[in-house]
């Protein structure tokens, strides 16, 4: 069904990422599960299986990729549509329609069927996939995991017999990663052969016949179905891959006061717009100086609360009581600093140094040595003079952390810090994290990420629908 | 008033007769009386979708702009003072309206409506398809745009340090590059589904002009038609 015969492809311009002699066989029914580090030339396996190898991303290209008796090289995209659908990473930036059905519809105009058998079909896949409640919306009002799923169905339209996924669950909580695991069951149980690159693989247990890991560009590690079930969580770990069973989270009720200096949060209530979704906390209390992560599914408010502790929202009357001293919206903005899901969003100078000078509230003449000072501490002195923006994503993620440092705030706010990070980069940025806390910084983590609160965090609060269901110290 | 549905095709006709009225220049009182008539819809719009707060802004705006405009500005007002009030009624009255509809039509109109209209009127699937990513962009940019200036509030960098030059090159750059992102993997995903194949691209979206249509088209094409008499045949 799908060949890769001595595959090697380097991208134009860029050393990382490309694959290097690869050879695989992919049957017809089969779920294959690539994995490996960040840069280790998944996604490039994928983009040769859905072609936009060599036609979208250029590069040097030899040997052949066949897909369904087709030499991809040789045929173009839009003949492509209708035989491998792709679910990509970013639900953001995937989206064609501003609606959801004619998102669903889009790729079936696109070839041309005939509007009745669109409509037919676009019917037949929300009855299976079970979103009928989905259908008639905006895309810009739907969650992360509700926009995966349309993303889902909208390649279930053109019912391809081969469906590429590439890290779709990176934005998504657990709920919703269960619903993609559903989605994908029932394709398997449609013989559909699917090919899922993925960092998160627990998910995939039970359904994956075969996975491969790659290193550098090439496969090092073949596992099939049984191999799979077998593997512990101390295997994992030595083949560098996240853990193939979620970690359970547990708070510990045992001693529930809170030891050491105190954040009261008090009155924080927030409504947007829409009148549905916002945060209801009349009262908070968090330790001071430790690492807190604040959980909760995808809409439970996690980050409307993060973007009120910062004081992003005016119209919250909450306040925020450290140190004796009772802190409104805006005061607040000066107290913390939020590291942003896209880090891209924040950083505005032409180097990582002058980011790091930007920042420094105190303007006194040895800026330079301290901004150098806090480079060292997070492995950017070799960077300090490289655009930001011509750095990898933890890169850029550590400079906006340097810039956090040098603003000497004791508050630090990340939002989904780890979303489609490998276990390395995940452990990175839970060292980064301790590190804070140890500089006596008070870290609070939006995230969903189960595997990075058991590494670093010291307590944790569970949102549900805008309350704090859950305000304990995270226990065994 | 909150189901108004008009058609695409009905939209555009609109935001090209009120762009038309307001912008050219109105000298007798007919003229001014076909203008201000023209203003109200785009009032009544704001209204219709519930932004009951801008529409009022806006009215108290344009009322104040008209009353300086009657009764205080002429020719021959000279000064700074005068020439910022100048300004101010120029934009007020004379783009407002037609940003408002613009932003109507990009807030009440689904690709695939467009789409379907941009095929019924016979336009190629090149075009449509360019301006329907240009109206998918708006609300993307404007979600980055919120978040870039979140970024700069929480380092106090809002004005960047006094420096206009840097005000704007700290919000366009961000902004630049994450739109640049942004389109490079969309277009990634619309060709894998089939964007661009030579082929007659077929539309779910069925339109039908209804009587809302009929009036909204017939009252813009008499305004067009009395102020295009009053200004250039009598």
């Amino acid at each position: 069904m799908i060949e890769l015969n001595h595959v090697t492809f380097r991208y134009k311009g860029i050393s990382e990422g490309g694959v290097y002699d690869l050879s695989l066989k992919i049957r017809g029914g089969e779920v294959v599960l690539l994995c490996g580090a960040s840069g280790c030339g998944k996604t490039t396996a994928a983009r040769l299986i859905n072609g936009l190898i060599p036609h979208y991303y250029k590069g040097e290209l030899t040997g052949s990729v066949t897909v369904n008796g087709r030499d991809i090289a040789q045929t173009e995209l839009y003949d492509l549509a209708g035989v491998v659908g792709t679910v990509f990473q970013n639900p953001r930036s995937q989206f064609f329609a501003v609606d959801t059905d004619g998102e669903i519809t889009f790729g079936a105009e696109n070839i041309g069927m005939p509007p009745k058998e669109i409509l037919a079909r676009k019917n037949a896949v929300a009855g299976a996939m079970q979103i009928e409640k989905l259908l008639g919306r905006s895309i810009f009002g739907l969650s992360g995991g509700e926009k995966q799923i349309i993303a889902c169905a909208s390649v279930s339209v053109l019912s391809p017999d081969i469906i590429v996924l590439d890290e779709p669950s990176s934005n998504l909580d657990c709920e919703a990663i269960e619903k993609l695991k559903d989605i994908v069951a029932q394709w398997k149980s449609q013989g559909k052969t699917i090919v899922i690159a993925e960092h998160r693989l627990y998910f995939l247990r039970e359904l994956a016949d075969r996975m491969l890991i790659l290193e550098n560009g090439r496969i090092t590690k073949e596992l099939n179905a049984e191999e799979i079930k077998k593997l512990t969580n101390a295997d994992t770990e030595n083949l560098g891959l996240r853990p193939m069973t979620l970690p359970e989270i547990h708070g510990s009720h045992q001693n529930t006061d809170i030891q050491g200096d105190v954040l009261l949060l008090e009155d924080f209530r927030f409504t947007y717009k829409d009148g549905k979704h916002g945060i209801n906390i009349p009262r908070l209390e968090l330790p001071a100086n430790r690492i807190i992560a604040i959980t909760g599914h995808n809409g439970a408010g996690k980050s409307t609360l993060a973007r009120n502790i910062c004081g992003l929202e005016r119209k919250c009357r909450g306040t925020l009581t450290m140190n004796g001293k009772k802190l409104k919206a805006k005061a607040r903005l000066r107290h913390c600093y939020m590291i942003m899901q896209d880090v891209n969003h924040q950083l505005f100078t032409e180097s990582v140094r002058d980011e790091v000078m930007l920042s420094m509230t105190d303007k006194s003449l040895n800026d330079q040595q301290k901004a150098d000072a806090i480079l060292a501490q997070l492995d950017l002195t070799e960077y300090a003079d490289k655009h930001p923006m011509a750095l990898s994503g933890g890169q850029k993620q550590r400079t906006a952390i340097a810039s956090g440092i040098a603003s000497s705030k004791p508050i630090l706010i990340f939002d989904e810090p780890t979303s489609g990070l490998d276990l390395a980069h995940m452990k990175q940025v839970s060292d980064q994290l301790k590190k804070l806390r140890d500089m006596g910084k008070t870290v609070i983590v939006v995230t969903h990420d189960h595997e990075l609160i058991r590494s670093c965090c010291d307590h944790i609060v569970r949102l549900e629908n805008g309350c704090a269901a859950e305000n304990c110290p995270l226990g065994e | 008033m909150k189901a108004l549905k008009l058609d695409p095709r009905t939209k555009l006709f609109m935001i090209f007769a009120v762009s038309f009225i307001v912008m050219v220049n109105a000298v007798t009182p007919l003229e001014w009386a076909v203008r201000i008539a023209v203003t109200a819809i785009p009032i009544l719009l704001l209204a219709a979708e519930g932004r009951y707060a801008s529409a009022i802004r806006f009215t108290v705006c344009y009322g104040a702009a008209l009353a300086l405009m009657r009764f205080w500005l002429s020719a021959e007002s000279t000064g700074v003072f005068s020439a910022i009030l100048v300004g101010y009624c120029g934009i007020v009255v004379q783009f407002m309206p037609a940003m408002i509809m613009a932003w109507y039509v990009i807030r009440t109109t689904k690709i695939g409506e467009f789409m379907s209209a941009m095929q019924k009127m016979h336009i190629p699937d090149g075009i449509s398809i360019s301006l329907a990513v240009v109206m998918r962009f708006f609300p993307t940019i404007k979600e980055e745009y919120a978040y870039i200036n979140d970024a700069m509030r929480m380092r106090g960098i809002s004005f960047g340090g006094g420096r206009y030059t840097k005000m704007i090159e700290y919000r366009l750059v961000p902004l630049m590059f994450s739109c640049l992102n942004i389109g490079e993997e969309l277009s990634a995903a619309a060709v894998t589904r089939g964007l661009g194949a030579p082929v007659k691209r077929t539309g779910t979206v069925q339109l039908r002009i209804g009587a809302a249509d009929i009036a909204v088209t017939g009252f813009f094409a008499a305004s067009v038609m009395l102020f295009v008499f009053a200004k250039y045949i009598r």
